[in-house]
């Protein structure tokens, strides 16, 4: 079945992109566009036109002439040669074509991912571009770079056939075309009512958003205690049944207007046709007491071919039309050019870093994130960042990785600006473990190494595994650490818990090679016995490193150099944990509160 | 030279399935049932008789030369025909369908969302249950569409083919047998292209999975900064070629053989039969023998081409699609006969003060798991107590208030409360005496006060205190009427993760009833945040039991009883005092956590 997506109404240049779309295909694979073209164009007019029409009116004319049997006998296997030879090219072309669609799929993803790479982190945080892009990738998930090779093509062949057609019909006799000719008429009409009914649809959009959503948290399990426990089962479905109300509403609203649309052009491509030619006909038998049935037959077989070439046409272009935006988004995530732009330096062993009055928006907001931030790092350091949520903890963190640029100051690495690097050579001077890590479904070793390993590769990656405390799980697993993660589309894949899954992605730190290790909450999904050794390994593994921590619980501050206090974008104090305490500021006291309901019970402790 | 396909079982015979459906359909909207019979009819027949039987009188009226009446009778007769039939067509598509399919959507899924509630949670733990669940939700409004394209259509065939071939059989019974034994000798290719299609796909959905996947990894925004950190992005376009490449040669291996196919089908049925066999013998008998008319031929010629379309699309085309959707409604009737374990007592739990819940020699095993999740476990809860359960990872925690809930029942033991097994009551009036806040609590895209209430017309003033209780302080233009999260609102509110945390809370503050149920209620708050929870809940849940889970043991300390859980086990309780006291697992995991707050 053929459905678009819907989205707002833009406007967008329908030939330029129509043409990207057919540029894009032609260079991923030739076969696509040239097996559509040679299918369409060998079906419409072999099914609209040859068989249809010629066909007859060779026969009939035979028979009208009363030809010999002989004679009729070497048309039949003349037209028969035809239909074979056609009809063997057209399987051989679509058979290319099938294949080719997938290659085209594979070569303009290798595309896509190389720019996507590229992107900046910000594109992803930024809703209307990361919706684009979305979009834009739909072109290739639902197949639509196909669909407009077929669109492209059908029209074509539409042309053809009808062109053929309207000749025969007019050689028989002129007169045949008044009839005939309003036929195309339903191409307009289509348009208009394909017109109508993308507004209607348009308008339910948001209902029927509602009602995929509705769906979803009916069968998901994240919202099944939820919805044993509490009554928003009831709020769900007074939901749901607005929107289908909402929905009914449109439609009906609409169906006057579509009911009108459909009679016309039912009323060109049926009526007039089929009873004009009819009455015809029977006009020209009243007055010329002749008629040719070979002519008759083959006027009225044509007004289906006819109406069928131009239905196609029609739905081709109204297909385009709507294409045409989800290629225009692709057009702009090509011709990105991404805003981190690449210094030709390379990143050497690690100094110092160091933010000068460094001031940050992010892109369409107007809250001030961090406000005239400066401090310095140096090597061998262990530094806490701690502060209440929304603090601008780890956006401090994203400017020093070069997710996102700084609107005012500078950050420099060994003294040199972070923008005069290569974007690579610096974040590989980093190892972090994010508190939203992920991990992809390769390996285990791959996930820690992060390309495919040798054995003394795995070995590396084994120590890992046991330094962040998660070795015996996967010892446990069928192949080891060889096993694939997630069930996603390996059977024997592994399902970890949240807690082995952030060991895991903590491992990938424990193994490489870095300067300076940022660690994001690594501890958020990890029981206390288990954060504890976590922690412990990373004191262990981070000796001479210099490491960033950045946390809400500040026991983890009590052990490093220096502690900055971020609060509404500045850095409020910093200092050693003794520092802090003893100028009894914002840290102290949040340090107080904490400590509070573990204090005096370790008395009780002591005493034991 | 073919591999014998694995033959997947269907609980019920196709047209059992079909009837089934039908009859289902019939009950939420019998109009939709009759009109889509009622359109198949006048969609395909009128134009197939028009040009089989029209045609021929026509014809035959012209070359017998006889009156000018019957030819304007007929020409009538068919534009009455025409126009009647595309009216009541049109009449019911845009003004009667559309609307219906809606209702029936909504009628279908409400079936099924109703059941989905009242399933047991198990069933969420059992893969292939909860695949075909999900199958089933999904795909239920497609399947309707398809399904009721797919009958109206085979009932528009049938009726076409009787009455077309009757109309062939009058002019020349040869003709039928010709056109009949042609598509018989080719209908074994057609069901095999059917069978290679179905096989592909199945293949196909296997490989595209695995690229499906590693596109994902790229286009979505979870994976932009593991990505960009680690260098893995070439691994990852390696593992997606080589899923590609599969796809590739799949459609090489299949589309070899089904274009093959398809190809000697179509020449074997149009090319060799209709437009070879059948015209010679026509050309034989209007040529030679003079027993056709010109009339006869075109109709015959029409007429063949109305059969075949309709032979092939009710032997081949429609029991694909058909056996096809025969296994969604297999789904669908499965789902909803689906049995539950969670069985209802007799009798309504009545909302009173908190009382005693007694746990008694418990254990739980999931299912499919051999080791049990709880063992033996008996606690008492006195009213208004404040219990905290702590222990590692995969202690227990989580399943031992799951139990409380009667998500799930207890493999052996039992829970009392007030001296009433939990069994004894009703799910529904047994759960509505907790507020539970889960560790993996969801905000549902609905109002901020439904959000809090969980109920249809929450209550503002409550709402609102309940929210002050919880710490939620940000301020919100619409107030209690804001709708959370963006999913179908553009103007939705985004809550920061903690939040939505307190929003969450305040659900347990809101919710009139005796005892309530937090799991790691401040996974996502800051200390500052932590420690005003705290205090808030010592404060509003005075007149409560509560029950909280937490890693956090500074959390635990105020709690009236603690109980430290390993292993599916309680290993120690008692208040925070006494287990200090006791110097085991709880001690040693609170000054693990204490040392480092330690001058």
């Amino acid at each position: 079945m053929r459905w678009i997506k819907l989205h707002e109404p833009v406007k967008v240049p329908v030939l330029k992109n129509v043409i990207f779309a057919l540029k894009l295909v032609w260079e991923a694979d030739k076969r696509l566009l040239i097996g559509y073209f040679v299918t369409e164009i060998s079906n419409k007019v072999l099914s609209m036109y040859v068989q249809n029409i010629l066909f007859l009116k060779v026969l009939l004319s035979i028979i009208d002439g009363d030809a010999d049997f002989k004679t009729y006998f070497t048309y039949l296997l003349l037209f028969f040669g035809i239909y074979f030879t056609v009809n063997a090219i057209s399987a051989y072309a679509t058979r290319q074509r099938l294949v080719a669609t997938k290659v085209v799929l594979k070569n303009v993803n290798n595309k896509i991912f190389k720019k996507a790479t590229e992107l900046d982190v910000s594109c992803y945080e930024n809703p209307e571009f990361y919706d684009k892009y979305q979009r834009a990738t739909l072109v290739l998930s639902s197949s639509y770079y196909d669909l407009i090779c077929w669109d492209v093509a059908a029209v074509v062949g539409g042309i053809i056939a009808l062109i053929c057609v309207i000749t025969t019909v007019t050689v028989i006799n002129p007169m045949y075309l008044l009839f005939l000719l309003p036929v195309t008429l339903v191409f307009a009409i289509e348009l208009l009512k394909s017109k109508a009914v993308y507004k209607r649809d348009l308008q339910m959009t948001k209902n029927n958003r509602i009602k995929a959503y509705i769906q979803r948290t009916m069968f998901l399990k994240e919202f099944s205690k939820d919805m044993r426990t509490s009554n928003i089962f009831a709020v769900l479905t007074k939901r749901f049944k607005a929107a289908i109300d909402a929905n009914v509403l449109i439609l009906k609203s609409y169906g006057v207007k579509l009911f009108i649309y459909s009679m016309v052009s039912s009323l060109f491509s049926d009526f007039i046709p089929i009873i004009g030619t009819y009455a015809f006909a029977g006009y020209q038998f009243i007055f010329t007491q002749s008629l040719s049935i070979s002519g008759f037959s083959v006027v009225l077989a044509s007004i289906n071919s006819v109406r069928d070439s131009t239905l196609s046409i029609a739905e081709g272009f109204d297909e385009m039309t709507q294409m045409a935006l989800f290629f225009q988004n692709l057009r702009d995530f090509f011709d990105y050019e991404p805003k981190i732009t690449d210094g030709g330096k390379d990143a050497k062993e690690f100094q110092s870093i160091e933010f000068k009055n460094v001031s940050f928006t992010y892109p369409d907001t107007t809250k001030e994130i961090l406000k005239n931030v400066s401090f310095k790092i140096t090597k061998g350091e262990t530094i806490a960042i701690v502060g209440v949520n929304g603090a601008g903890k780890s956006t401090l963190v994203k400017l020093l990785l070069r997710f996102y640029d700084a609107n005012d100051g500078e950050i420099l690495y060994n003294g040199i600006n972070v923008k005069e690097y290569n974007v690579q050579s610096l974040r590989n001077a980093f190892a972090t473990v994010f508190q939203d890590y992920k991990n992809f479904a390769v390996s285990v070793n791959e996930n820690i190494m992060c390309h495919e390993c040798s054995d003394e590769e795995k070995q590396i990656a084994e120590k890992a595994l046991r330094q962040s405390g998660v070795w015996d799980k996967i010892a446990s697993l069928p192949k080891g650490a060889d096993t694939v993660l997630t069930r996603e589309f390996e059977i024997d894949g592994a399902g970890l818990s949240g807690g082995e899954n952030q060991k895991v992605s903590a491992a990938r730190l424990f193994a490489r090679e870095f300067e300076i290790a940022i660690l994001d909450e690594p501890s958020s999904a990890l029981d206390p016995i288990a954060e504890y050794k976590m922690y412990e390994n990373l004191i262990d593994v981070t000796r001479d490193k210099t490491v960033i921590y950045i946390s809400h619980r500040l026991s983890s501050a009590v052990l490093s150099d220096r502690i900055y206090v971020l609060g509404n974008g500045t850095i409020l104090e910093s200092g050693s944990h003794a520092e802090l305490m003893a100028q009894g500021g914002e840290y102290s006291k949040m340090f107080t509160l904490q400590a509070s309901s573990y204090k005096g019970e370790s008395e009780v402790s002591e005493n034991v | 030279m073919f591999k014998k396909k694995e033959k997947e079982k269907t609980l019920h015979s196709m047209p059992s399935n079909i009837f089934f459906f039908v009859k289902l359909l019939f009950s939420v909207s019998p109009l939709l049932v009759l009109g889509e019979f009622l359109w198949g009819l006048l969609m395909i027949l009128p134009n197939n008789l028009i040009k089989v039987i029209g045609v021929k009188y026509i014809i035959d009226v012209v070359t017998e030369g006889k009156d000018l009446e019957r030819i304007f009778g007929a020409v009538a007769v068919i534009a009455v025909v025409l126009i009647v039939s595309t009216s009541i067509s049109w009449l019911f598509r845009e003004f009667f369908w559309n609307v219906e399919r809606e209702k029936v959507y909504f009628g279908l899924n409400k079936k099924l969302y109703d059941k989905a509630r009242s399933l047991d949670l198990e069933s969420y733990d059992n893969p292939e249950f909860y695949n075909n669940f999900i199958l089933t939700i999904e795909s239920s409004s497609a399947s309707i569409q398809n399904l009721l394209g797919l009958v109206r259509m085979y009932v528009g065939h049938i009726i076409s083919l009787i009455a077309v071939a009757s109309v062939l059989f009058t002019i020349d019974p040869w003709c039928l047998v010709i056109i009949l034994v042609v598509i018989c000798v080719f209908l074994p290719i057609s069901k095999r292209v059917g069978e290679l299609m179905m096989e592909r796909r199945i293949d196909n959905a296997k490989f595209h999975r695995r690229a499906d996947y590693f596109q994902r990894v790229f286009y979505l925004q979870d994976y932009a900064k593991e990505v960009r950190m680690n260098n893995i992005s070439p691994l990852l376009m390696d593992r997606y070629n080589d899923a590609a490449d599969d796809v590739i040669n799949n459609q090489k291996k299949y589309w070899n053989k089904i274009s093959f196919l398809n190809c000697l089908q179509t020449v074997g049925v149009q090319g060799l039969g209709f437009l070879f066999i059948l015209p010679l013998y026509l050309g034989y008998c209007v040529l030679v023998k003079e027993t056709l008319t010109p009339g006869d031929f075109v109709a015959t010629f029409n007429g063949a081409h109305a059969v075949a379309m309709s032979f092939q699309f009710l032997t081949v085309w429609a029991l694909a699609r058909f056996s096809e959707q025969g296994k969604m409604i297999d789904k669908y009737r499965e789902f909803l006969k689906a049995d539950f374990k969670i069985k209802n007592g007799g009798k309504t739990a009545p909302k009173t003060e908190p009382k005693e819940i007694t746990i008694k020699n418990l254990s739980f095993t999931y299912p499919n798991n051999e080791k049990p999740t709880l063992e033996d476990i008996n606690l008492t809860i006195k009213p208004y107590e404040k219990i905290a359960l702590v222990g590692y990872n995969g202690a227990g925690k989580t399943t031992l208030t799951n139990l409380l809930l009667r998500l799930y029942d207890a493999t052996t033991g039992e829970i009392l409360i007030d001296g009433e097994n939990i069994k004894d009551v009703t799910a529904d009036s047994h759960r509505d005496r907790f507020a539970a806040v889960f560790q993996d609590f969801q905000i549902f895209s609905c109002s901020l006060g439904e959000n809090v209430a969980l109920d249809v017309n929450p209550d503002e003033e409550r709402v609102w205190d309940a929210l002050k209780h919880s710490g939620f302080n940000k301020k919100l233009e619409k107030g209690i009427d804001s709708e959370l999260l963006r999913e179908f609102d553009d103007d939705g509110v985004m809550l920061s993760g903690g939040e939505a945390q307190k929003t969450a809370i305040a659900r347990a503050f809101y919710k009139d009833c005796p005892y309530v149920i937090l799991d790691e209620p401040s996974a996502n708050l800051d200390p500052v945040a932590e420690y005003n929870l705290n205090q808030a809940m010592i404060e509003a849940a005075e007149h409560k039991t509560v029950i909280f889970i937490s890693h956090r043991l500074s959390t635990t300390v105020n709690a009236d009883r603690i109980y430290v859980m390993e292993n599916g086990r309680i290993i120690e309780s008692g208040s925070h005092a006494e287990l200090m006291e006791l110097g085991g697992t709880y001690a040693y995991m609170f000054n693990l956590q204490a040392e480092k707050y330690k001058e």
